[in-house]
């Protein structure tokens, strides 16, 4: 065994240095090419595998980071949506709260601004729950407005709430008369969401669409001039003593948010004037 | 078994001209075959260690493009001498194991550079030792302490190990 390991480490050294001294005095490069060519295709096939290897892994490792970064820029695009919306929202809320402001210092009336903290949408009740009650001073029937015009009235008082009837409310009725040819009549609610301007045919002959209708004032109740809305149509029902003309309300009734509840109306002018047409 | 010493011999001479790159650290890349050489000489004894170090030394030469024979020679004589040894001296512990490794290396470094030399090698000793051989050595004693906790795992997981 020994003997046998002796012979095999000179045979090595022996082939070894034939190979050298064959190198270099010949210069010949042949048993190195046999060789190669014996390991270069598997040598090709490492380098590819461990190519392939290292380009996996890359790729993998981008796309751990892109994955990462994408999650990341989604929350962010999400917190910047959210801070969007915020920002939208208390600019709108801005906007609102400085048109009731701007009425709440012109009108010659007391008002009292309020928060609409809930509504009833069915065709039964039209209603607005608004955040004062009897113990900011709010009475029954008392009016109910915006920058763009009448909503409605109080119905029902609570503590710290009270219950406004809107005008579509179908059992909702309004003196009313329209700007212009001062024709009076009885602005109605009705089941379906609308309005609708009840007056007497011999009064009406000038109406015209996209003529204003405002409060009356009759009765002491609702300030005289409080826009209610425009003439969309008129029923004209020929010798009938009541004739009907469709109203479009300047108040988009759904979309309220604040409201100013007239606490006082004494003596007040016809309101007409102040109010703008663009204010909503 | 067999089988895949060989696998190991041929794999680790070819494999080092094409993945020791991937391992550098700095301008330093281990001596892949030399640390399987080494590591089948310690277990296999000194005939398969010269064997081994013939071919893979024999392998290295071709793909690395020096003069054939070179390694060769030098990881026979390796491979033999550590085989040898581990048949008279305790070399199981990787205590011992790593150190070896790091002093075969320079070992094979000097008996290079001496075989070398004989045919005209141009580069001087201190600049060769200082930047290749001593810290391929370390590096190939660092691998080699892999190499070895690999083979002891390898070794406690084998199915059928009695207890």
């Amino acid at each position: 065994m020994k003997t046998r390991g002796l012979v095999l480490l000179a045979g090595t050294v022996l082939l070894c240095l034939v190979l050298l001294t064959v190198q270099a005095r010949s210069q010949s490069s042949a048993p190195a090419d046999a060789l190669a060519a014996l390991t270069a295709p598997i040598q090709t096939a490492v380098a590819r595998t461990g190519h392939f290897a290292v380009g996996a892994w890359s790729t993998y490792r981008e796309w751990r980071n892109v994955r990462a970064e994408n999650v990341r820029l989604r929350d962010e695009i999400q917190r910047l949506r959210t801070a969007t919306l915020q920002v939208d929202e208390t600019v709108d809320e801005n906007r609102r709260l400085r048109l009731l402001l701007s009425l709440q210092e012109r009108l010659p009336l007391a008002t009292l601004a309020s928060e609409i903290i809930a509504r009833e949408w069915g065709g039964w009740v039209r209603s607005l729950t608004i955040g004062r009650g009897r113990h900011d001073g709010v009475t029954r029937l008392m009016a109910v407005i915006t920058p763009a015009g009448l909503v409605g009235r109080v119905v029902e008082v609570r503590h710290a709430t009270a219950i406004v009837q809107l005008l579509t409310d179908p059992a909702s009725t309004v003196g009313a008369h329209v700007v212009g040819t001062r024709t009076a009549g009885i602005l109605e609610g009705q089941a379906r969401g609308t309005m609708r301007f009840k007056f007497m045919a011999r009064d009406g002959a000038g109406l015209k669409v996209g003529d204003l209708v405002v409060a009356s004032g009759v009765g002491g109740l609702i300030p005289r001039g409080l826009p209610i809305g425009r003439i969309q149509s008129i029923d004209d029902r020929g010798s009938a003593l009541f004739h009907f003309a469709a109203l479009s309300p300047v108040v988009d009734l759904s979309r309220l948010e604040d409201v100013l509840v007239v606490m006082n109306q004494g003596g007040a002018p016809d309101l007409t004037a102040f109010f703008r047409p663009g204010d909503k | 078994m067999r089988v895949l010493a060989v696998l190991a011999v041929f794999g680790g001479g070819v494999a080092h001209g094409s993945l020791a790159s991937l391992l550098r650290v700095g301008d330093v890349v281990p001596d892949i075959p030399l640390v399987v050489v080494v590591m089948l000489a310690l277990r296999r004894g000194p005939e398969f260690g010269c064997l081994a170090g013939l071919v893979a030394g024999l392998l290295q030469d071709v793909t690395t493009g020096g003069l054939l024979g070179v390694q060769a020679l030098t990881k026979a004589l390796v491979g033999f001498a550590i085989g040898a040894s581990g048949a008279r001296l305790s070399v199981t512990s990787p205590l011992v194991q790593v150190p070896g490794l790091v002093l075969l290396t320079v070992a094979e470094g000097l008996a290079r550079f001496g075989l070398l030399q004989m045919f005209r090698f141009p580069a001087p000793f201190g600049e060769l030792m200082a930047y290749q051989v001593l810290p391929q050595a370390l590096y190939n004693g660092f691998l080699g302490a892999v190499v070895v906790v690999a083979l002891a795992t390898a070794d406690y997981l084998r199915p059928g190990r009695a207890s």
